[in-house]
């Protein structure tokens, strides 16, 4: 059969292709390519998931933020599930909020520019959010009180980061997701500071909880009944000391294996995390030897 | 004529170009078009697929096959999936979504349709006119609309516009 007459496809299979593309690929090229595939790309339907990520062609050459604003209008309040890399503001998020009462899902990876007061601003706007995913970007330990009041439907909830201090110990952020998010069933606290007292109070504030990501939370130091605790309550467990493959956002990782050499040889040096069994307690001081030294 | 139970049932399809293909009942009725037919009774004889060629047909019989000897394991069915599209030119990928939407079968189109956009992905407006072999047929009108919205580049940047 000769090539079909793609504009004369019904638009659902146009749909389905540019589906598939990220919105800045939407936005600057396929609605440009004709009219059928411009009506398809207007669609609120396709702008219910925006992923949009600042990398070394698209930041330099588009304005990111402007063209965020530009599909949140698309979506005309449709939007559900935003994640942003790198580029996000106060002004962006809080525009964002304003605009999508349906919002479920809010990731937010390397955004160090948004302040605490616009984040707490913002959910405040998100009643539906289902899930807050935070990674290395900025956070203030407010937000975690406007969740528990704002957007009672929470269940998901990471606060990761890549830059930690070991020798610094810190509870408020687990007593506030204790306190606050009740109706948790997901958490990831990667490289937090907190300490046993604050894994505690997460468990008896958090009774819904089904999985707990603690991997490098090197404070915590699960021994006798609160680690039998832990594997008793939850049914996916990382420890603080499962060092495993990397995390999408661990730059570290990047530069342990340029120094090392080791990048061939992933499965075999790192251990997988996904059981309490797998730590590997050996590896992980050398690991942060190296990220410190 | 409804499937007996407790023997395996074999379907016979046809596609546009005459040619007969066998295949059990339990990998076709991976198609939600040609399973209503199967429940509508419409399946004892021949089932005619008008808008499938028979090398179109066995290839999308052959990812039937594979995808449904394939034990519930979501992480295998992808990499079968993968593997199975990764020596498809496009051409065949282009026949293949337009079987896989007339056939009803949701993750064949959507696998397809995830490789479609992979060959558009950082081309230019041009370049995907002329592999989708599509005629610009904007409006003078239309064309300065969409030019006008185009305002997020940043000032100097030369663009790939049209060629």
């Amino acid at each position: 059969m000769a090539s079909p007459p793609w504009e004369k496809l019904p638009p659902e299979i146009a749909a389905a292709i540019l589906h598939k593309l990220g919105a800045v690929e939407i936005l600057t090229t396929a609605q440009k390519v004709c009219p059928t595939w411009r009506r398809v790309s207007l669609e609120p339907s396709m702008w219910r998931c925006i992923k949009m990520e600042h990398s070394r062609a698209t930041g330099r050459l588009y304005d990111l933020k402007k063209m965020c604003r530009h599909a949140v209008d698309l979506s005309r309040g449709q939007l559900t599930d935003i994640t942003i890399h790198s580029f996000c503001t106060n002004d962006l998020l809080l525009y964002i909020s304003q605009r999508s009462i349906q919002l479920s899902r809010l990731c937010l990876q390397d955004c160090h520019d948004i302040g605490g007061d616009a984040l707490t601003a913002a959910l405040k706007n998100l009643p539906l959010l289902e899930e807050l995913h935070l990674q290395n970007s900025s956070f203030d330990v407010k937000a975690i009180e406007t969740v528990g009041r704002y957007c009672p439907l929470l269940k998901s909830f990471k606060l990761n980061s890549d830059v930690f201090d070991p020798e610094e110990a810190c509870d408020l952020e687990a007593l506030a997701i204790a306190e606050n998010m009740h109706g948790l069933r997901h958490l990831e606290l990667y490289g937090n500071k907190m300490t046993n007292v604050g894994l505690k109070a997460i468990l008896e504030g958090c009774p819904n909880l089904e999985s707990l990501d603690l991997r490098r939370s090197i404070n915590v130091d699960l021994v006798g009944d609160l680690e039998r605790l832990c594997l008793q309550r939850i049914k996916d467990l990382k420890l603080p000391h499962n060092y495993t493959r990397r995390y999408p956002w661990d730059t570290h990782y990047d530069m342990f294996c340029i120094w090392a050499d080791v990048s061939d040889s992933e499965d075999d040096f790192f251990a997988d995390g996904d059981s309490a069994s797998d730590c590997d307690d050996d590896y992980f001081p050398l690991n942060v030897l190296l990220f410190y030294d | 004529m409804a499937a007996e139970t407790g023997t395996p049932t074999t379907l016979t399809l046809k596609s546009n170009d005459d040619e007969l293909f066998s295949v059990a009942e339990s990998a076709a009725i991976l198609s939600v078009t040609i399973r209503n037919m199967v429940e509508d009774g419409c399946a004892g004889g021949v089932i005619p697929l008008d808008n499938v060629d028979g090398k179109t047909l066995a290839s999308v019989i052959t990812y039937m096959n594979g995808i449904s000897a394939i034990p519930a394991d979501e992480e295998k069915k992808k990499s079968y999936r993968d593997k199975f599209l990764s020596d498809k030119d496009f051409e065949t990928l282009a026949d293949m979504v337009l079987a896989a939407n007339y056939l009803n079968m949701s993750c064949l189109m959507d696998a397809v349709s995830a490789k479609i956009a992979q060959v558009m992905e950082k081309k230019s407006v041009g370049w995907v006119r002329r592999k989708f072999g599509i005629e610009n047929d904007y409006t003078p009108e239309e064309e300065a609309a969409v030019k006008e919205e185009h305002k997020w580049t940043f000032e100097g940047v030369e663009t790939d516009d049209d060629n």
